[in-house]
């Protein structure tokens, strides 16, 4: 580290000779991404050791509602075509660009998680809360997570809009942008197996006493609403 | 091992990648909407397989493109398929050991179980509730109940139950005017086979709660409000959604006469 002093303040992450080749800090969020997965997994098998052993409603069928869980998937998937975009501008210098960029992917990450706080308070409303039963233990504890995750990587993009706004970032500082767009991937991916497992596969799970004329419900009532 | 260093503007997907990526994810989502679309196919063993592999194309597809690693050094590539297969493994021993991969019940929890209608006023199940009414569904109060169960077209002349039975068709199809969606989207009535939503207070008692709910608000003048304006009134103990779901009288296209064979309607259910 003798060099030190003589590296640019602006750009370490381009003077480091590392012993393997790759950015600290690049690999540093590349091995937190990787635990993280173990996280996730840990509260995936969570759920699906408990799924079917609730011995009170309300169960998956009663409540999960797979279309507005669709369209805020959506939201989220833009959410990451705007964190790539950003990413760009901030290689190409355009600064306005990557102000609205990051500003827009943290937009999108917000009405993703107001989806969430609306869902909740209907889940809630409806009488599912974290304690009523295996079911409503394991769903709010995995999709809690993810949301505090989706939660926090909003704070990191309003940060970095407010560097970017200072004219901060470019080119030279573009690892700050990527590695902020390295978490905000992965949170998006964890919502793909979520999304799969949770609504796709799980959301029609009766309990033992199920009623199966309640499945149709929730899709043809929406369709109703618009 | 080779470095990153100077390679900036190769390792980057073009625009053009992106946005095909973009549709590329969004057409796999719909797709496994579509699969689960027919109630038929919702809950069966065989759409795990092709939801399965739908949702690991995406999820490969963001992270080798939208996260780069296909451009970027392999070793990363690695480290993180190295802490998803472990994490992988975790979710198969956990399942393996203490779970069966069928969605059904296991023994205990069958035996163990009960049955839930959902509460929507006080939150939980009915059948959680010794005090509440015998039979929570139970047509009997309803006579021409047998006429409706397989009739319910408007275009039809009132049956015999004359206000009341219009305020049934009401409540189970709405009127046509309007941008509205029938009562029964969202309100449970024991006895009506239709009325089986859950977002709103079921109503198969309201007949005589409605007595009680307001001092010196008559049962009939209760719920012709509750009906013109859903925020004058809110029931003790409603957990509700803020601003309410529920359609005003106007919204919903409802004219004096069908507000007031609702309110018989509702009135006869006991």
């Amino acid at each position: 580290m003798a060099h030190q002093t003589e590296v640019s303040h602006h750009a370490p992450e381009e003077e480091h000779p590392t012993s393997t080749g790759i950015n600290n800090r690049k690999l540093l969020m590349w091995v937190f991404l990787s635990s993280d997965c173990l996280f996730f997994g840990s509260l995936i098998a969570t759920y699906m050791v408990y799924r079917g052993q609730s011995l009170v409603g309300p169960y998956p069928v009663d409540i999960i509602d797979v279309p507005i869980t669709t369209i805020s998937t959506f939201v989220l998937l833009c959410s990451s075509f705007a964190m790539v975009r950003a990413l760009a501008a901030t290689n190409e210098n355009r600064q306005g660009a990557i102000l609205f960029w990051l500003l827009m992917t943290a937009f999108l990450g917000a009405i993703f998680i107001g989806f969430q706080v609306y869902e909740f308070n209907l889940f809630r409303s409806e009488g599912l809360r974290i304690d009523t039963n295996l079911f409503g233990s394991t769903f709010f504890t995995l999709t809690g997570f993810h949301g505090a995750h989706v939660t926090l990587g909003i704070v990191w993009l309003l940060g970095l809009a407010w560097v970017a706004k200072k004219g901060r970032l470019g080119p030279k500082t573009a690892l700050d942008v990527e590695l902020a767009g390295l978490y905000w991937h992965f949170v998006d991916i964890v919502w793909i197996v979520i999304f799969t497992l949770l609504y796709l596969i799980g959301g029609f799970d009766t309990g033992p006493a199920g009623d199966p004329s309640l499945v149709p419900h929730s899709i043809t009532g929406f369709l109703g609403l618009i | 091992m080779s470095s990153d260093h100077g390679v900036h503007e190769s390792r980057h997907p073009t625009l053009k990648q992106y946005v095909i990526i973009a549709i590329f994810l969004f057409a796999i989502t719909i797709v496994e909407f579509v699969i689960i679309l027919p109630e038929d196919f919702r809950g069966q063993g065989w759409t795990i397989a092709p939801l399965a592999i739908l949702s690991a194309i995406k999820f490969a597809a963001v992270i080798f493109f939208y996260m780069h690693l296909k451009f970027d050094n392999r070793m990363l590539t690695w480290v993180f398929l190295g802490g998803l297969a472990l994490g992988f493994a975790v979710v198969l021993a956990l399942v393996g050991l203490f779970a069966s991969w069928t969605p059904s019940p296991r023994a205990f929890a069958e035996d163990h179980a009960k049955p839930c209608t959902l509460d929507h006023e006080l939150g939980g199940c009915l059948e959680d509730r010794p005090k509440a009414a015998p039979e929570p569904v139970d047509p009997v109060d309803q006579p021409p109940s047998e006429e409706g169960r397989t009739e319910i077209d408007p275009e039809e002349p009132p049956a015999p139950g004359g206000l009341v039975e219009i305020g049934r068709q009401v409540f189970i199809t709405g009127t046509g005017q309007g941008a509205a969606t029938p009562c029964v989207t969202c309100h449970t009535v024991g006895g009506v086979p239709e009325a089986v939503g859950l977002l709103g207070p079921d109503l198969s008692h309201i007949g005589t709660e409605a007595a009680t709910r307001q001092p010196g608000v008559s049962a009939e003048d209760y719920i012709a409000q509750s009906i013109r304006d859903p925020e004058s009134f809110i029931a003790e103990g409603v957990d509700r959604a803020t601003p309410g779901l529920m359609l005003t009288a106007i919204t919903a296209g409802l004219a004096d006469e069908d507000v007031d064979a609702l309110v018989a309607f509702l009135m006869a259910q006991q």
